[in-house]
């Protein structure tokens, strides 16, 4: 039997720029052009959980437990924080959506109900979005 | 030629709320919170059928073929409509986003095949959406 995914929506705003450390000041300038300066953005973050239906409840994962869950593990990290400055968990990191789809979902993994993470997107902008669904995952 | 994935979108506006008649008020309040109380949402259903494109039409299936069964088969049952009175959750079952979704499949499946029905993703609000690909 297919299991159903259940995909939500969250929103946060950070500021960020993209530096590498391994880079210097000019090469930085040149390969991140106007995202090497600092800046940020208002992100969206899918999160898609997995399952079969409680026969009882009729729900596959309760909600309100993955909103808790990345309430705790996500938002109060980052929410109105410079993610390329003081966000514990991000030290070394480029916080490009690609690392940050990746960061999360080691994060949210171990936050939720065990098993269940199928899929992290961080939407930058409404232009630019990110999925990750994890080492053996493939997109949707 | 290879597969062609085609998803229309359809809306409707329904009412439900979660109980179940066995479990006391304190029970029903625990496991469902808020959705105890009879509330409602504009729901929109993605549909996406798939398949090979007909080399004359340039088509995967007549959309406004598609646009009648979802309409006389979905949006015409649960628009305005009390979910928890439907034939499918009166005898029980809870109307979630997951059941619902389960019930539209039901009612398209067999209609559309179930080789060119691929997806459907029940959008609950702007936050929430299950997706399913059948049984």
């Amino acid at each position: 039997m297919s299991e159903f995914r259940l995909t939500r929506r969250y929103h946060f705003s950070a500021g960020h720029r993209l530096s590498s450390a391994a880079l210097s000041d000019e090469d930085n300038a040149r390969v991140y052009g106007q995202c090497y300066r600092q800046h940020g953005h208002n992100y969206q973050v899918e999160v898609t959980v997995g399952g079969d239906v409680d026969p009882l409840t009729g729900m596959s994962v309760d909600l309100g437990i993955v909103d808790r869950a990345v309430q705790r593990a996500l938002l109060d990290r980052v929410d109105h924080y410079d993610l390329s400055a003081t966000v514990g968990g991000l030290e070394g990191v480029v916080t490009t959506g690609e690392n940050l789809a990746r960061t999360f979902w080691t994060w949210l993994e171990p936050a939720l109900p065990p098993g269940r993470l199928r899929r992290v997107a961080v939407v930058e902008t409404d232009n630019n979005d990110f999925e990750y669904c994890g080492e053996d995952g493939s997109s949707r | 030629m290879g597969t062609v994935y085609a998803t229309r979108k359809f809306t409707f506006s329904a009412g439900h709320r979660y109980w179940r008649d066995e479990w006391s008020a304190e029970q029903n309040a625990r496991v469902f919170g808020h959705l105890t109380v009879v509330h409602g949402h504009n729901y929109v259903l993605e549909v996406t059928i798939r398949g090979p494109v007909d080399p004359v039409t340039g088509m995967v299936m007549d959309l406004t073929e598609l646009k009648r069964l979802v309409g006389d088969l979905v949006v015409a049952r649960f628009d305005h409509a009390d979910l928890n009175r439907d034939a499918f959750f009166a005898s029980g079952s809870i109307p979630t986003t997951e059941n619902l979704v389960r019930a539209i499949w039901e009612l398209l499946a067999p209609k559309l095949g179930g080789e060119r029905l691929h997806r459907l993703r029940l959008w609950e609000d702007p936050t929430f959406c299950v997706e399913y690909f059948g049984p």
